[in-house]
C-alpha cells in the first residue's frame, strides 16, 4: 500500500506492506537506523520514537497506521549541527554508555518534558520506566534529564 | 503479507468485518500485536480500531461518564475528572506497562484481553462499570462482572465491539485505594491486585466497601464475605485481619512462572491490612 | 578541548550515538543481502538422526538449507575447548542446539522455511544438575565425561587447622544463571568478497581471535579473514567467543558472493546465549578467637551447560577468589566445571567471582555473628593489605587498597546513621542495612600472555589516529584511549581520531574481557605514543636544524622550538615523512605473578591472577511485610582500581555493574525445566528498570597501580560482585533471615517476614 507520512520533517510517500512494522520500514526502507530493535515486544524501549509528538514503540506499529502521522525519529531530533538540549545533557553527563538504549531513551525523555518541564527525579523515573537500559544503572541518565529540563527552562524554550 | 484494514469511521468498520469476518481488531496493538509475533494467533486480517472518531472521547452522560474504549490509558490518565472523581482506576491505570505503553495501549483492550491480571479490571469492577457492546445492528449494554467471561474470553459474539465503558461517579467523600504487586516496579505482570472503594460514616465506620482482587482467579474477583465482614466496623487492624482470612479463603489463585498459587493468596488477604485506619493516605474523591 | 588524563572528559562516541549516527553491527544492510538464521533443536538431550528439508527448500526465497555435513572444516568452535559444533552432528545437547541453517532473501521466506525444517530426533534423558552428570553412571556428554575440569587450590594445612578455630561456620549457597541481556543481541554480516577474503562485521568481543576460531571450524585460512567490529550495543562477556561468527561464516561460503546477515531475536539471544553459571558453593569457615580467619574448605560446583566455552576459567577465577579478599592462612578450595544439558555457561562479567562473592560474605556476616563481632570491622581486620598472601597463598605485591574501602565506607552516613534510619521504618516495612567485601582479577592470569599492540598513525592532515584493537562495548575503552593519546601527544579532542577494531588495520590485542583493555592495550598505547612523540621531535629536529631535542615541544598541532618560538605544523611534518614513517607500533604485555604456589595445577590458563580491583559495598534495603518484596533505597560502592583516569567513566562502570548484580539479587534467574527455558524474553526474564534501583552512589579509593597506564587498573567487574550479598545480608538485618538462594524474590522473602524478626537494631 501507499503510505503518506512525514518523517523528521519531511513528507514522503511510501510503498510498504501493510503489516511491516514501522521499526522494520524507518531502519531499512529509510535507513533510519538510530531507532533500534531490542526486543520485538514492547519491552525495552529501545524503538522509541515520536509519533505526533508522543512517545510510541516502533515494534508495535503497522505500517498501516502510519498514514497521515508525523514521526520523530533520533535523527529528526537535533537542529543541524546543533544537538537538542537533552542530547547535550546526555553527552556532558555520562549517560551514554553502550549507546543502544540512547534513542529511545532520549526521545523518552524529550515526550517527558514536554509533558512536566520541571520533572522530580522520581518523575523523571517514572517517565524513563518503559525504556530499559542495562549499562548505566540510569543513575546518570536521570541526571542528565534533570540538567536538559533546568537548561530548557533557562533558554524558556519546551523541549 | 497480512491486510490492515483502518476505517475512519463505525459504518467503514461494519463494512470490513462483514467482508473479513475472521479479521481481529486491535488498537493499540500492545497485546494482539506481540501474541502474532509469538505466533499464538495468526489472524488472515487486522482491522486497526484507532482511527474511529466514535470510540473515542470522554463524557457525561447523566450520572454516568462514557469512556470511550479507544481512549488511550495516558488520555484517561490526563483526564481531570478521572483524576478527581475516579482516583481508584487512575492509580491502576499509571501502574499499567510503561510510558509508551500507555500512550498506545487502550481501556478497551485492556478490556478485550481479558486478562486475569489486567490492571484496569478490578477498579472497574469495584466501579461498578457497565460495558457498551456495539454491532452492526446495535449495541448492548452489560455489567464488566458479564462481559468478561474467564481468561482471555469476553461476552463479544462475531462483528461486535467494545465501543464503551460507562462509570458512575462514586459520591464524594468515597475512598479508593489500589495496590498491585509486581516482580519489579515497572513493566510487570500483576502478581495480586487490589482495588477499594470505601464509604465511611461519619464515625469512620465502614458505610459501604467494595473490594476487587485481580490475579488470583480466573477473573477478577469480589468477595460479598469480605465486604459484609467489614461493614459497620472500623478498619483496624484486627478487623481488617479477620477480613484478610476470609479473603484468603475466597481467592482461586494459581501456580504460574510469576509466582506460587500460595504466595498470591497469602498476599492477597495481606493487601487488606494495608487499609488500616492509621496508614491510610487521604485518597478521597 | 584538551584531553587530560584525570578529566571528566564526555565520551569520544556520545555525540554520534546521541544523534543516532553511530552504525552498530545490526545496523548494517549491505545491498544484495542475504538473511540467514538458524532451526535449533528445541530438546536438550537427543540423538539426531536427521534432517528433513525439503519443505523448507521448496520455500520462494530461500537459497539454501545446511546441515552439519555442509561444514568444510571441524565443524568444531570454542575459545579453549573446541567441543561445539557449528551444527549439530549426531548429538543435541541443548535446547539452543543450533542444527541447521537457512539462507533465504528475506525474513518472511526465512521464518516460514526454519518452521518447515522437520528434525529426526531420539530424546534422551537430560542431565539437569551437577550431581546427576558427575553420577558414574550418567552418559558422557563429552568424550572427556561430564567434568569439563576439576580442580584444587591449597594452601596451609587446613584439616590441622580446625582445632584451632574458636569458631566454625558453614553454609551452602546456590545460584541460577544469569542472562547477559545486553541491547544489542548477537549478529553480523559476511561476506565472501572477490578477492578471496571472508570479511565480518560482527558485534563481537574479540574480533583477532574470532578469525582463529571460524578457521578452525571451517577450515578457512585465518589470514583470509577480516573481522571488523564497530561499537557493541553491550557485550559483558555474552559476546566473548564465536556466537554468530561461524554460522555466519558458513552462510556467506554459500551466498554467491552476496553479503549475509543474522541478527539473533530476543528470544533467540536467551536460549542459544552464552550465561553466567549456575553454582552451588559449600562453606566452612573457622576463625580464631581474635577474629582472625584461619581455615576455609569449600567446594564450588558449576554448571557450565551443553560446552565448554570458557568454564574452566570461570571456575579458575572463582575458586582463586573463593576466601575473598582477605588473609586465610589455611584453605582447601575445590571445583568442578560440569557439563548438563542446560545452556551454555560461559563468560559474564564477574566470571565465577560473583557466584564465590555471594558465598564468601555470607560466610563473614555469619561469621561475624557467631563471634560478636561488628561484621565491618571484621572485615577491616582480616582484609588484605599489600604484601600479604591471598588465600591462594599469592603475595599481593601490586596495589591493595581494600582497607581504604572499609575505611571510607566506615566514615559514610549511610553506615554510621543505619541504626536510626532503621528504626524510622514506616508502616508494614522493615530495614535493614548490609555490606560486602569485594574483589575482581585483572586480566588473563598466567598461561596465556595478555597482550595487546597499539598503532598510532601521523595523518597527512597532521591530527593522530589511533588503531583501537579491542572491542568497545560501552565500558568507553574507545574514550579512555583518546585520553591517553591526549595527555602523552599534548593534542587536543579533535585531534584525536579513533578507528575501532578492524582486524586489517589494528594488531591482535587479545579480548575486550577480564577488565584488561584499558590496562593492557592502554600501556602499549603510551609506548606507541611515547615512541611517536620521540619520532616527532627527532624528525622536527632535522627539518627545523636543530641540535637538542631537549629545546623542542610537542604541542597541539605542532612541534615548537621553545628558545625561538618556531612552530612547525603537524600536517608539515606528516607532508616530509613517508607513510611507514608516519606509524608507530608498540605492545604490551601484562605482568604475572613471579610466586606461583605449588597448588592448582589443574589450571593450564589463569592461576593466578596478581591484579585486583577491591570494593566496600553498601546496601540499604526497605521490605515490604505484606508482600516480601524488597526495595533498595540507597546503595553504595567505594571502589579501588588504581587512579582513576576518567571520574566519569570511573563511575560509569560501577554504577553499571552494580546495576547489574542488583538485577542478579532481586529479579534475574533463567528459569529452567527440564532443560528448557521458560523465560526466553524480556516479558519474563526480569532486569531492572529506572523504578528499580535506587540512586548507585561511586566513590573512588585511590592508589597507584605502578604498573598501569598512568597508575590505573581495570574496574569493569568489581561492581557486579557486591549487590547479591550486600542485599542479602541487608535482609537479614531487617528480618533476621539469611537467604542462601537468588533471587531475592517477594515470595522467598515474605517467607522469611513471618518469622518473628528482630527489634530493630537488635543483632541476632
Amino acid at each position: 500500500m501507499k503510505i503518506q507520512l512525514k518523517v523528521n520533517g519531511q513528507d514522503l510517500e511510501l510503498e510498504a506492506p501493510p503489516d511491516r512494522r514501522a521499526v522494520d520500514l524507518l531502519r531499512e526502507e529509510l535507513g533510519l537506523t538510530g531507532v533500534k530493535e531490542a526486543c520485538g515486544s514492547g519491552e525495552c524501549g529501545s524503538c522509541t520514537i515520536l509519533v505526533d509528538g508522543e512517545a510510541r514503540l516502533a515494534c508495535l506499529l503497522l505500517a498501516a497506521q502510519l498514514e497521515g502521522q508525523a514521526i520523530t525519529t533520533i535523527e529528526g531530533l537535533a537542529q543541524g549541527e546543533e544537538l537538542h538540549p537533552v542530547q547535550q545533557a546526555f553527552v556532558e553527563l555520562g549517560a551514554v554508555q553502550c549507546g543502544y538504549c540512547t534513542p529511545g531513551m532520549i526521545l523518552a525523555a524529550v515526550d517527558l518534558l514536554r509533558a512536566n518541564p520541571d520533572p522530580s527525579p522520581e518523575e523523571i523515573r517514572v517517565g524513563l520506566s518503559g525504556n530499559l537500559c542495562r549499562c548505566t544503572g540510569y543513575q546518570m541518565i536521570v541526571e542528565a534529564v534533570a540538567a536538559a529540563a533546568r537548561a530548557l527552562r533557562d533558554q524558556g524554550r519546551s523541549a | 503479507m497480512t491486510a490492515v484494514f483502518t476505517p475512519t469511521s463505525l459504518d467503514a468498520l461494519w463494512q470490513v468485518l462483514a467482508a473479513h469476518p475472521n479479521a481481529l481488531p486491535y488498537a493499540g496493538g500492545t497485546d494482539l500485536l506481540v501474541k502474532r509475533r509469538a505466533g499464538l494467533i495468526d489472524p488472515p486480517a487486522l482491522v486497526h480500531l484507532g482511527r474511529i472518531p466514535a470510540l473515542r472521547g470522554i463524557r457525561a452522560e447523566g450520572d454516568w461518564l462514557r469512556l470511550g474504549a479507544g481512549c488511550t490509558h495516558r488520555e484517561l490518565l490526563a483526564e481531570p475528572r478521572i483524576r478527581q472523581a475516579l482516583p481508584v482506576l487512575a492509580q491502576a491505570l499509571a501502574t499499567l506497562g510503561s510510558p509508551p505503553i500507555r500512550a498506545m495501549g487502550t481501556l478497551g483492550g485492556n478490556l478485550c484481553t481479558a486478562s486475569p491480571a489486567g490492571d484496569a479490571l478490578p477498579p472497574l469492577y469495584v466501579l461498578d462499570a457497565d460495558t457498551e457492546i456495539l454491532g452492526a445492528g446495535g449495541s448492548r449494554r452489560l455489567p464488566i462482572r458479564d462481559f468478561i467471561r474467564g481468561p482471555g474470553q469476553t461476552a463479544l459474539g462475531a462483528g461486535e465491539i467494545l465501543s464503551a465503558v460507562y462509570v458512575r461517579t462514586p459520591p464524594p467523600g468515597s475512598w479508593h485505594h489500589f495496590e498491585k504487586v509486581g516482580l519489579r516496579n515497572a513493566l510487570a505482570c500483576s502478581l495480586v491486585s487490589l482495588a477499594a472503594l470505601i464509604r465511611f460514616d461519619a464515625e469512620r465506620r465502614v458505610a459501604e466497601a467494595r473490594l476487587a482482587w485481580g490475579s488470583v482467579g480466573p477473573t477478577v474477583i469480589r468477595c460479598p464475605a469480605v465486604e459484609g465482614r467489614l461493614l459497620g466496623e472500623r478498619l483496624t487492624p484486627a478487623v481488617l485481619a479477620e477480613a484478610a482470612q476470609l479473603a484468603r479463603q475466597a481467592v482461586q489463585p494459581i501456580d504460574d512462572l510469576r509466582a506460587e498459587a500460595d504466595y498470591r493468596r497469602q498476599v492477597a488477604g495481606n493487601l487488606l491490612l494495608r487499609l488500616a485506619g492509621d496508614t491510610q493516605v487521604e485518597r478521597f474523591s | 578541548m584538551m584531553l587530560e588524563i584525570g578529566q571528566a572528559a564526555p565520551r569520544a562516541d556520545a555525540r554520534a550515538k546521541v544523534t543516532g549516527a553511530e552504525r552498530f553491527a545490526s545496523d548494517h544492510y549491505p545491498p544484495g543481502l542475504v538473511w540467514a538464521g538458524v532451526r535449533r533443536a528445541g530438546v536438550p538431550h537427543a540423538r539426531l538422526r536427521g534432517v528433513e528439508s525439503q519443505a523448507a527448500r521448496a520455500v520462494p526465497g530461500v537459497l539454501a538449507v545446511l546441515i552439519a555435513r555442509d561444514v568444510p572444516g571441524t565443524n568444531r568452535q570454542g575459545i579453549v575447548h573446541k567441543d561445539q559444533p557449528v551444527l549439530a552432528e549426531d548429538l543435541v545437547r541443548h535446547a539452543g542446539e543450533a542444527v541447521a541453517l537457512i539462507l533465504a532473501e528475506d525474513r518472511a521466506a526465512l521464518r516460514r522455511a526454519l518452521a518447515l525444517i522437520e528434525l529426526d530426533l531420539e530424546p534422551l534423558p537430560p542431565l539437569l544438575d551437577v550431581d546427576a552428570a558427575l553420577d558414574p553412571a550418567a552418559p558422557s556428554l563429552h568424550d572427556r565425561g561430564n567434568c569439563l575440569l576439576a580442580a584444587e587450590i591449597v594452601a596451609g594445612q587446613v584439616d590441622a587447622a580446625w582445632a584451632d578455630c574458636a569458631v566454625v561456620v558453614e553454609g551452602e549457597f546456590h545460584l541460577p544463571f544469569q542472562d547477559h541481556a545486553f541491547l544489542e543481541t548477537q549478529n553480523g554480516v559476511a561476506q565472501l568478497l572477490p578477492d578471496g577474503v571472508l570479511t565480518l562485521t560482527v558485534s563481537t568481543q574479540a574480533p583477532f581471535r574470532d578469525r582463529f576460531e571460524i578457521a578452525h571450524a571451517l577450515g578457512l585460512d585465518v589470514l583470509r579473514i577480516r573481522v571488523i567490529c564497530p561499537y557493541l550495543g553491550g557485550g559483558f562477556g555474552g559476546k566473548d567467543g564465536a556466537t554468530v561468527q561461524c554460522l555466519l561464516a558458513l552462510a556467506a561460503l554459500h551466498a554467491g558472493g552476496r553479503p549475509v546477515k543474522m541478527v539473533w531475536e530476543r528470544e533467540e539471544a536467551m536460549i542459544a546465549g552464552y550465561k553466567r553459571h549456575a553454582a552451588r558453593l559449600r562453606y566452612r569457615l573457622g576463625a580464631l578467637a581474635d577474629g582472625s580467619l584461619h581455615a576455609l574448605d569449600c567446594q564450588l560446583h558449576f554448571d557450565t551447560g551443553a560446552y565448554a566455552h570458557l568454564g574452566g576459567e570461570v571456575m579458575e577465577l572463582g575458586l582463586e577468589h573463593a576466601g575473598g579478599p582477605y588473609r586465610i592462612p589455611h584453605t582447601r578450595m575445590r571445583g568442578w566445571a560440569v557439563y548438563t544439558n542446560h545452556p551454555i555457561g560461559g563468560a559474564m562479567r564477574g566470571f565465577g567471582v560473583c557466584q564465590a562473592s555471594f558465598a564468601f560474605e555470607g560466610m563473614m556476616d555469619r561469621l561475624a555473628a557467631a563471634l560478636g563481632r561488628d561484621p565491618l570491622d571484621l572485615r577491616r581486620q582480616n582484609a588484605l593489605r599489600r604484601g600479604d598472601r591471598n588465600c591462594a597463598g599469592v603475595t599481593q605485591v601490586h596495589s591493595t587498597g581494600l582497607v581504604a574501602c572499609l575505611e571510607t565506607l566506615s566514615r559514610q552516613p549511610l553506615w554510621r546513621e543505619r541504626r536510626a534510619w532503621q528504626a524510622a521504618a514506616p508502616p508494614f516495612k522493615r530495614r535493614g542495612v548490609g555490606i560486602a567485601a569485594v574483589f575482581n582479577a585483572m586480566g588473563y592470569g598466567r598461561g596465556l600472555p595478555d597482550a595487546a599492540i597499539a598503532k598510532v598513525e601521523l595523518t597527512s592532515a597532521g591530527t593522530f589516529r589511533v588503531y583501537n584493537a579491542v572491542a568497545d562495548m560501552g565500558q568507553g575503552n574507545a574514550s579512555a584511549f583518546a585520553q591517553i593519546a591526549g595527555q602523552v601527544l599534548c593534542q587536543t579532542a579533535a585531534a584525536i581520531e579513533l578507528v575501532q577494531p578492524d582486524t586489517a588495520l589494528a594488531l591482535p590485542s587479545g579480548s575486550s574481557s577480564a577488565g584488561r583493555t584499558t590496562y593492557t592495550y592502554g600501556n602499549a598505547l603510551i609506548r606507541a605514543c611515547e615512541a611517536m612523540k620521540a619520532k616527532l621531535l627527532q624528525r622536527a629536529s632535522l627539518f627545523l636544524f636543530v641540535d637538542e631535542l631537549a629545546s623542542l615541544a610537542l604541542l597541539p598541532g605542532k612541534v615548537r622550538h621553545m628558545p625561538t618560538g618556531r612552530d612547525l605544523p603537524l600536517g608539515r611534518i606528516a607532508a616530509l615523512l613517508p607513510e611507514a614513517d608516519r606509524v608507530s607500533i608498540e605492545q604490551f604485555v601484562m605482568p604475572v605473578a613471579q610466586d606461583v604456589p605449588a597448588t592448582g595445577k589443574a589450571f593450564l590458563i589463569g592461576f593466578p591472577h596478581v591484579f585486583f580491583a577491591y570494593a566496600a559495598h553498601l546496601a540499604r534495603v526497605e521490605i515490604d511485610e505484606l508482600t516480601g518484596k524488597v526495595d533498595v533505597t540507597d546503595y553504595l560502592a567505594v571502589t579501588e582500581a588504581g587512579r582513576v583516569l576518567n571520574p566519569r567513566n570511573f563511575a560509569q562502570q560501577v554504577q553499571g555493574a552494580v546495576a547489574q548484580g542488583i538485577g542478579y539479587a532481586l529479579s534475574e534467574e533463567l528459569r529452567l525445566r527440564e532443560g528448557q527455558i521458560l523465560n526466553p524474553d524480556f516479558a519474563r526474564y526480569l532486569i531492572p528498570t529506572s523504578l528499580d534501583l535506587p540512586a548507585i552512589q561511586s566513590l573512588a579509593v585511590e592508589t597507584v597501580e605502578e604498573t598501569g597506564p598512568f597508575g590505573m587498573k581495570g574496574v569493569g567487574e568489581v561492581g557486579v560482585n557486591g549487590p547479591l550479598p550486600a542485599i542479602a545480608g541487608a535482609i537479614e538485618d531487617a528480618l533476621g533471615l539469611r537467604l542462601h538462594q537468588g533471587p531475592f524474590k517477594p515470595q522467598r522473602v515474605l517467607a522469611g517476614v513471618g518469622q518473628p524478626g528482630p527489634v530493630p537494631g537488635e543483632r541476632p
